[in-house]
């Protein structure tokens, strides 16, 4: 059987979580309660805050401020080490946990400005890239 | 409703063990828990394992290898905190009336199971991009020195310390003490943890007879301690970003089972708390209200945690020396703590022990705080 031709698409590596769109930024998705604002990542089926179920789905800002991070030097053989990982705070009031590229693992430094960068995450089964997300230092304020 | 104690303990030598299996393990400790406790095997009414990689039915193995099939047995998975619970649902049992006399068993052959660092399941989308657990306690521990100004050095004699521990359990996976010089060249995990602010890969496994007020009376058993409260919690959904230098599901844990022992933090004598990394045991006792916050690092340098110290941590070594075959942990902590009530820990035996706590904490879950959490209070 044939492999019906693709669309060019870029695929999320975690499409409920992470959207890719057509002109090739992403964006993360999560959830907020209409009943009391309160933000969720990734996509909730109920609020905690005030347990409602009248969620809607939400795309989050692509900058944040870097809360606290490592360099991981032993990892699963799906990441090659070393790598920057972090957790990078939304303007929203979310905690994102992502990898941080795009600078040297000495001049990543907790408060530090970052933005959202789709980068490739691995493959498909069919062997198509998939595109996933890491954070990079702010164009301009980094060492870019 | 029934008070509930425990008559009877067993563990295995923890460490690498080759030739054996999880069932094997379990079965050993269960022995030897019966055995301490004195009790005829057939007046056990149930059992709970707690295990986290061992596949399918591994408690129905144990009681199958020792003669016992034939009883009322869950199996039991909540991480780290699994052997924990597998305590907690004994002694949920034995209150609510079903039964009067139930094992716990915990046990993990983990050298089979996986090699590296542990991750999350990897459905949870921090495994996806890259979630390891020495690198979230990695990133706890560095704003934890950015908060409070803790040194590289005060964190590594938080392993020293628990070595040194070790060093006088025969059981410990580990029997050697290390210097904070070993601990800052090992091996680099995950900055600015090394291998030995990790706990190892261990095999292992332990038990524990539990019984009811009247089956306690019947058997007169003298050596008996009284578990005075299990408590377990699953992390809140975060609303808002939270402090990752304080452990707000560990003070609920600890808040619930200080009410139902009607104890307070200053009335423990010692503790086992989950130090899997180096700073999990400075983030536990804060939370637990045992240290002000920020002020355990400078405590371990004074040496306020040693056994023979003010408030003695992981007088068994703790996951950090003794080791942490998972499913077995929360059980061993709770075989340790009931050796130090009756007086029979030997070389490590803390003067004077009348309550001890144990605490475990484990799992990864995307935006809640912590997986599962338990805290038990033993007094004697």
């Amino acid at each position: 059987m044939t492999v019906t031709d693709q669309t060019s698409a870029p695929i999320s590596f975690r499409p409920r979580e992470f959207e890719v769109l057509a002109d090739g930024t992403g964006r993360l998705l999560g959830s907020r309660c209409r009943g009391c604002g309160a933000p969720f990542f990734p996509v909730r089926a109920a609020c905690s805050g005030c347990l409602g179920t009248d969620l809607e789905t939400i795309r989050f800002s692509t900058t944040g401020t870097l809360y606290t991070f490592s360099v991981v030097r032993q990892s699963t053989p799906a990441f090659p080490v070393p790598y920057v990982l972090g957790y990078v705070d939304l303007p929203e009031g979310i905690r994102i946990m992502s990898q941080i590229s795009g600078c040297e693992p000495d001049d990543v430094k907790i408060g530090m400005d970052l933005e959202l960068a789709v980068e490739e995450f691995g493959t498909s089964p069919e062997g198509a890239p998939l595109l996933g997300y890491r954070f990079r230092p702010m164009a301009g304020r980094g060492d870019r | 409703m029934t008070t509930v104690h425990l008559i009877g303990v067993g563990m295995t030598r923890f460490g690498k063990h080759p030739d054996r299996d999880a069932a094997d393990l379990g079965a050993e400790a269960l022995l030897e828990a019966i055995a301490d406790s004195g009790i005829d095997p057939r007046a056990i009414e149930g059992a709970y394992c707690g295990h986290v990689f061992q596949g399918m039915v591994t408690g129905q193995r144990i009681l199958a290898q020792v003669g016992m099939a034939g009883l009322p047995l869950s199996n039991v998975e909540n991480a780290c905190s699994s052997g924990a619970t597998a305590i907690r649902e004994a002694s949920l049992a034995i209150r609510a009336g079903e039964h009067d006399v139930v094992a716990a068993i915990g046990t993990e052959h983990l050298t089979t199971r996986f090699t590296g660092a542990l991750t999350p399941d990897p459905s949870d989308p921090e495994a996806a991009v890259g979630a390891t657990m020495p690198a979230v306690y990695a990133m706890r521990a560095r704003r934890y020195m950015e908060e409070f100004g803790m040194t590289r050095e005060q964190l590594a004699l938080v392993a020293v310390k628990n070595r040194r521990h070790a060093a006088a359990n025969p059981l410990a996976h580990f029997r050697k003490e290390i210097t904070v010089e070993e601990v800052l060249e090992s091996r680099p995990i995950a900055d600015p943890l090394n291998v030995f602010d990790c706990s190892p890969v261990t095999d292992g496994a332990a038990a524990a007879i539990l019984v009811s007020d009247r089956m306690l009376k019947r058997l007169g058993n003298g050596r008996a301690v009284r578990l005075a409260a299990s408590s377990l919690f699953t992390g809140s959904v975060d609303t808002e970003p939270t402090s990752m230098t304080f452990e707000p599901l560990t003070r609920k844990t600890a808040e619930a089972a200080y009410e139902r022992a009607g104890i307070g933090p200053e009335d423990v004598g010692f503790a086992e708390v989950h130090d899997c990394f180096t700073i999990a045991e400075v983030l536990r006792v804060e939370g637990l209200g045992l240290f002000g916050q920020g002020e355990y690092p400078a405590a371990v340098e004074r040496g306020e945690a040693d056994i023979g110290g003010r408030l003695p941590i992981n007088p068994s070594g703790g996951l950090l020396g003794k080791g942490h075959p998972l499913g077995g942990t929360g059980v061993a902590q709770v075989v340790e703590l009931v050796r130090q009530l009756r007086g029979e820990a030997g070389e490590r035996q803390i003067e004077g022990a009348r309550v001890g706590l144990a605490h475990c904490r484990g799992g990864k879950a995307v935006g809640i705080e912590g997986a599962a959490c338990t805290v038990q209070v033993l007094v004697r």
